[in-house]
């Protein structure tokens, strides 16, 4: 082949596709680097039976950093090198989060499930020392209490939620971005000082003992700005044209509101619902300073002390007798399946307004 | 002139924009006074808070509650300082955002302009399910599977770095160290930090990145020149955020550290720290009602402190957003 180019500016190679994002050859030491360094840090721990934190560290990373960086030189010359390493970097961190949410996930799930059985589901914990073996006793009585205390500050936190989210989006008042701010602010509200407030309203001051409610009134700041702020979303979905074509045919506003924006908004505002409880049905420390764990079951949230599952594991942890720890998995694990369940239909309640919308 | 004169008797039709009828005017003033029941709640809760608290501020001084590092109800008179508490809280919130900080921008960069859009969705899943996971739940794996776990870290750290002075630890005891319960509090706050990163990183102009991609950037300067300044101010709000949530976290860190009154000023794999939040719930149980006094003007310490550290964030994450209104 002779070396005479052509240099006009139409003529370039056939293969050449400038438009794709990925030239083949790219595609070839894209793979290479990726696979190379995964397989010699396999191959020294199989060799030398290497720790395998160290080999990840000490092999495998430096391999990988080389490995992309080279990638990046044939691709863009000596600045690739850095691009290499982003590449590097983003995947290497962001896949260090899912270890570190897969490793809480799944000790949560080997540890506690032992413990789990119908028993420990459906008994209370009267009775029951903390060093009984776990054929007797169970978090009945807590599961009981935590739907109660939960499903009580539900019913008051969504009207109030749900009345903020129409003030920001449906009126036309001046304070909406003080409100907005105050909100944000108080989702990062210590729970903590929520339990002291209440406990310093109603449980010092000689109103009340510890009792469900108290409990409930804790979790009410906590969960209202979730609520508000998932709903102010929802509602903010909802064409302008339905509203004001509402509105236009006459309708007072309330009435716009409820016939039509409220049932466009419906599944968003039972995902801001179901986040909300999610938000709170795991919070310890507003519970443990006001509500006192009972070992009975209480269905009365208004009088007497109300055990629920924080404030259970969070006794059991604190014996830290094998058998507690044990019990404490299990509660942990009971937890976690609520959070699952209310985290998977808030999902599936948004996804069919995604679908309906379409 | 003349022609003018009947005009001005004319009177000008108005604009309704307030509601007439009785039931919208409810509907309003109902969405009104729900909106200003979280100023109420917040008001309240300052109220209680320094009506409780008023006792321990007369009888230690507001600057010895503050600043000394004495913690005993046993003496007489009973003696309650919050010092290493608060610097201890600060320390771990800082562990906490410096690891949690890179490891929610990667994720937010690998969700907005790395994956393919399927994987985007199931990474975006897994963030929020990691923040719906209870704090107490992270507690007790904190505990029981991670401390060993991240004592060996703090162990290899020592051992190649001790000479600088954060890294050193002459009681080679590695458990509950500041260390530990900042990898612990960085796992709560990054679904925090990611998610708003995320948030502000999809709604940048894709024409300015577009373009310096047309200009010959690759993704590294891209990264560098036009995403991170473009979007920095909501993502400096949301690293606030999650350092707001740090300082109150409280039962995650009860069990991952040794609390003590010792002022730890920065030695960060000794086992000794203090949390503020971990701090009352730990001796509330016991406590005396001086005592509750006291813990009560700890939590308006707390409370003023992450009020005034979330205002300022959620107010640049506003700003960040001049086009949500």
């Amino acid at each position: 082949m002779e070396k005479v180019t052509d240099l006009t500016p139409v003529a370039r190679p056939k293969t050449a596709a400038p438009w794709s994002r990925k030239s083949p050859q790219f595609v070839l030491y894209a793979s290479l680097a990726s696979i190379v360094p995964a397989a010699v840090a396999l191959g020294t721990i199989a060799l030398t039976g290497m720790d395998f934190m160290a080999a990840l560290f000490i092999v495998f990373l430096p391999l990988q950093i080389v490995a992309a960086a080279l990638v990046g030189i044939t691709v863009y010359g000596r600045r690739g090198i850095l691009e290499g390493l982003l590449v590097v970097a983003t995947i290497f961190l962001s896949s260090f989060v899912f270890v570190l949410l897969g490793s809480v996930i799944w000790s949560v799930i080997s540890n506690g499930f032992s413990a789990l059985s119908a028993s420990f589901i459906f008994q209370n914990n009267y009775y029951i020392q903390p060093k009984t073996s776990l054929e007797f006793g169970g978090v009945g009585h807590s599961i009981l209490g935590s739907l109660l205390i939960v499903g009580l500050s539900t019913i008051v936190t969504v009207p109030l939620g749900l009345a903020t989210a129409v003030y920001l989006t449906e009126t036309q008042g001046k304070s909406k971005g003080i409100i907005r701010t105050l909100l944000q602010a108080m989702s990062g509200l210590p729970s903590v000082v929520s339990g002291l407030f209440i406990y310093a309203m109603f449980i010092a001051s000689g109103i009340t003992t510890y009792a469900g409610w108290t409990g409930s009134l804790a979790l009410i700041p906590l969960m209202l700005p979730t609520v508000a702020r998932v709903t102010e979303e929802a509602l903010r979905l909802v064409p302008v044209e339905l509203r004001n074509g509402a509105l236009a045919l006459g309708a007072p506003a309330w009435r716009a509101f409820v016939q039509v924006t409220l049932p466009a908004a419906k599944s968003g505002i039972v995902t801001a619902i179901l986040l909300g409880v999610a938000r709170v049905i795991g919070e310890t420390a507003p519970l443990v300073l006001t509500t006192f764990a009972a070992d009975r079951t209480n269905l009365n949230p208004f009088e007497g002390a109300m055990g629920s599952l924080p404030t259970y594991l969070f006794n059991y942890i604190a014996f830290g007798f094998d058998e507690s720890i044990q019990r404490a998995w299990g509660a942990a694990l009971v937890i976690l399946i609520l959070v699952a369940i209310l985290f998977i239909s808030a999902r599936v309640a948004s996804r069919t307004r995604t679908k309906a919308r379409k | 002139m003349s022609v003018n004169a009947p005009s001005e008797k004319i009177e000008r039709r108005k604009l309704a924009t307030k509601p007439f009828a009785r039931a919208d005017r409810i509907f309003f003033a109902v969405s009104t006074a729900a909106a200003y029941s979280s100023f109420v709640i917040i008001a309240l809760i300052l109220i209680f808070l320094v009506g409780r608290a008023i006792p321990a501020f007369q009888t230690q001084g507001i600057i010895d509650f503050a600043f000394g590092s004495t913690w005993d109800s046993a003496a007489t008179p009973a003696t309650f300082q919050l010092g290493p508490m608060l610097w201890g809280s600060i320390l771990i919130s800082l562990i906490g955002v410096v690891i949690a900080v890179p490891l929610a921008i990667s994720i937010a960069y690998f969700i907005e302009f790395m994956a393919h859009k399927t994987l985007a969705k199931i990474v975006t899943t897994i963030v929020d399910l990691l923040a719906a996971i209870p704090s107490i739940v992270l507690g007790l794996w904190g505990a029981f599977v991670f401390s060993p776990i991240a004592a060996g870290w703090a162990k290899m750290l020592n051992q190649s770095m001790g000479w600088i002075p954060i890294f050193d630890n002459p009681e080679q005891n590695f458990l509950r160290s500041p260390f530990i319960a900042g990898i612990v509090v960085a796992v709560m706050i990054v679904p925090i930090i990611a998610s708003i990163t995320r948030e502000i990183f999809s709604q940048m102009d894709r024409d300015i990145i577009n373009a310096s991609l047309a200009l010959g950037g690759n993704r590294e300067s891209t990264f560098r020149k036009v995403i991170l300044p473009t979007a920095a101010g909501g993502v400096i709000g949301g690293v606030l955020l999650g350092l707001g949530r740090a300082l109150g976290e409280t039962v995650a860190v009860l069990y991952v550290l040794n609390i003590s009154f010792d002022i730890n000023w920065g030695s960060v794999l000794q086992a000794k720290g203090g949390s503020v939040a971990s701090m009352i719930i730990s001796k509330f149980g016991e406590a005396n009602p001086d005592e509750i006094s006291a813990l009560m003007a700890a939590g308006l310490v707390l409370f003023v402190f992450t009020l005034i550290i979330n205002s300022i964030a959620s107010y640049i994450v506003a700003k960040a957003q001049p086009w949500r209104k």
